[in-house]
């Protein structure tokens, strides 16, 4: 169980002084309910408030003309005890959430748009449209509506909602200059209830279609910034419906082994969520299951620090798949010795008319080594990986030079933390991605080839005067000059700052790149700032 | 500002920025909003995570002084939890926030 795994920490809890109304743990772990205790949940626990409309299934008011995520019904009944005084035990919230989110969930397609929000993408920039940005996005994340369905009934209560629990909403910017209850009864629900309706149908087929046990052997392939590439293979032992424990073993490309165990449950058909304890850190699985069941893909990320994890592809070891490719990039002209993962691989391999196979240094039936030499090139060219039939594509580039450098992400943001504070510093990490910029020379347009991401050294530089003037690069923390992890400084006021302000800060972040030919850099920019107390898991 | 002079350099900053919003049309404040990350509050007035320049020098800060100021009302109750209506009891025994932020909780349940 997972509640051995990470026992309960609920530090708000003791904070806002409920803690004896509930004890939580993870509501990964948990027994799979059938539909009848589900019910029974709903009339114990919440048909106090809800109203019944009709039986068999049970519907309740409100309840029942919505539909969210896992994560989305945790925070709805989460709310519901918070602020209502809804009294569920933690067992019960767990079996609920299940309950909810297979009867009452998103489809994959629904849910595709804003899977950076459950994979805990922290820097991940939205692109919200002008519907949304200053009437919801400019408080929480836009994913954060996106990843619900409700009625148009359902939007407008949620607007009553709003405004009732927090009535600034209508003095803060962007609210006070317009009639913001007008435009939010009158603009916004029209659109949310067109773009996110309940369309019950659509979940319907969805329930409907044929889906397939996830038990069995999965073989990984992922990235992980800060560390390179990620291979392994993970045993999914199915112990209840939907419930799983775990075994995964991996490597990452320099050397680092890992394993541990871990348990998972399988949401709305799906969503893939498991914890697991991998040598001395706890991580989290977010991965979404595709319509063939043979694979899974999404994050894994450590449980106190989000925004170091993998990048997660999960295939069925009975399939036949070129996963990875390491190295991802190989120089003009020159001989390298090139490993080659999947699973299930036969048959010949095939790397393009420029990169010949001078021999293979091993083979299993996952792995194929080879010594492969590059022919002379002008230009960066992608190189399709073929092995048998199975082909790996826009992973494997061949390149004369690099032109171009981009820090990713551009913009980001860390969180003070630590020093005896509830919060934990939010680290971020950067990469550095090459590229050659084509014949017209110019970086930014279409005939640019991406070379691959490659190691760099890096460094730390005040963003602007008022950065240097506030000596943030003394106070906001430190970049690793090898991996790219940066650590913000302590939390709280520093009497050794102007005003005693916060370790916050303004910086950019450098990547320097020495190639055989030149010296190249890039920047991205980095906002140190402070931390926040209210992290579920839809921010 | 006819008869409003910017006397500190946070002061000359809001001087600038009108200018710039003129110059842009208006659009300086949505440009900035644009640049923040998932969850980030684009409330800039004051901002919480980031200022309304897209820096921190424009923020309340040490955060801690007016920490209550606007945590009562509910200013960003998307990152700071809101004692007016949700978490009453939040800053309970944390009477002085820079003595005693420490003592200020998760509201969440950790395990998630």
């Amino acid at each position: 169980m997972i509640k051995s795994l990470n026992p309960l920490s609920w530090k708000g809890a003791k904070a806002i002084g409920v803690a004896s109304l509930i004890a939580f743990s993870g509501y990964v772990a948990g027994d799979s309910q059938s539909a009848v205790e589900g019910e029974d949940i709903l009339q114990n626990r919440c048909m106090g408030c809800h109203i019944p409309e009709a039986q068999n299934p049970l519907q309740l008011s409100r309840i029942s003309h919505q539909r969210k995520t896992p994560e989305g019904w945790l925070m709805t009944i989460t709310r519901m005890q918070l602020v209502h005084g809804a009294v569920i035990t933690d067992d019960e919230r767990q079996s609920l959430v299940k309950y909810l989110a297979d009867t009452q969930g998103l489809t994959p397609e629904e849910s595709a748009p804003y899977r950076y929000v459950l994979e805990r993408r922290l820097n991940h920039v939205e692109d919200t449209g002008s519907e949304l940005k200053e009437m919801c996005a400019r408080c929480h994340s836009e994913a954060r509506v996106g990843l619900q369905r409700r009625e148009q009934g359902e939007w407008e209560k949620l607007v009553h909602f709003h405004l009732g629990q927090w009535p600034s909403i209508e003095f803060s910017a962007m609210g006070r200059d317009r009639d913001w209850f007008g435009i939010a009864l009158n603009e916004t629900v029209p659109y949310l209830s067109e773009q996110f309706g309940l369309d019950k149908k659509v979940w319907d087929d969805w329930q409907a279609a044929e889906k397939s046990s996830l038990a069995g052997s999965w073989r990984l392939a992922g990235h992980r910034p800060g560390k390179g590439a990620f291979n392994g293979s993970m045993t999914a032992e199915e112990t209840a419906r939907d419930k799983y424990t775990l075994t995964l073993t991996g490597e990452y490309a320099n050397g680092e082994k890992v394993s541990g165990k871990g348990e998972a449950i399988l949401y709305s058909g799906y969503e893939w969520r498991a914890n697991l304890n991998i040598g001395e850190e706890s991580y989290k699985q977010v991965l979404a299951m595709n319509k063939s069941g043979k694979e899974l893909n999404g994050r894994m990320f450590l449980r106190n620090q989000e925004p170091l994890g993998i990048d997660l592809q999960a295939v069925r070891a009975d399939e036949s798949r070129v996963l990875s490719v390491s190295p991802t990039y190989i120089e003009s002209g020159k001989t390298v010795d090139l490993t080659i993962q999947g699973v299930n691989l036969t048959g010949n391999v095939d790397l393009g008319e420029h990169i010949k196979v001078l021999k293979t240094t091993g083979q299993t039936k996952d792995t194929i080594q080879l010594k492969v030499r590059a022919d002379k090139v002008s230009r960066a060219e992608p190189v399709t990986v073929k092995v048998g039939e199975q082909k790996l594509e826009d992973t494997l580039t061949l390149y004369r030079s690099v032109d171009h450098v981009e820090v990713t992400p551009a913009y980001a943001v860390a969180r003070v933390g630590g020093a005896g504070g509830s919060q934990e510093k939010v680290k971020a990490v950067f990469e550095a991605r090459a590229y050659d910029v084509g014949d017209d020379g110019v970086a930014g347009t279409d005939d640019d080839v991406f070379i691959g991401i490659m190691p760099a050294q890096w460094e730390l530089q005040a963003f602007d005067e008022i950065a240097i003037r506030d000596r943030d690069l003394e106070f906001a923390g430190e970049i690793d000059r090898e991996t790219g992890v940066f650590t913000p400084g302590d939390a709280g006021p520093n009497p050794d700052r102007k005003y005693g302000t916060n370790n916050a800060g303004r910086l950019k972040v450098v990547a320097n790149l020495n190639t055989k030919s030149k010296s190249l850099s890039a920047e991205a920019e980095l906002l140190v700032t402070v931390q926040r107390w209210n992290n579920p898991p839809i921010r | 500002m006819k008869f409003l002079k910017p006397v500190n350099p946070k002061a000359h900053q809001v001087d600038a920025a009108m200018e710039l919003d003129k110059e842009s049309d208006g659009h300086l404040e949505e440009v900035v909003a644009m640049q923040s990350v998932v969850g980030c509050t684009s409330t800039t007035d004051p901002g919480w995570e980031v200022d309304a320049f897209g820096g921190v020098a424009g923020l309340c800060q040490p955060m801690e002084s007016d920490l209550y100021g606007c945590a009562d009302p509910c200013w960003w109750p998307a990152q700071v939890p809101d004692v007016m209506n949700t978490y009453p009891d939040w800053d309970k025994g944390a009477d002085s926030a820079g003595n005693d932020w420490r003592k200020l909780g998760e509201v969440f349940p950790a395990d998630k």
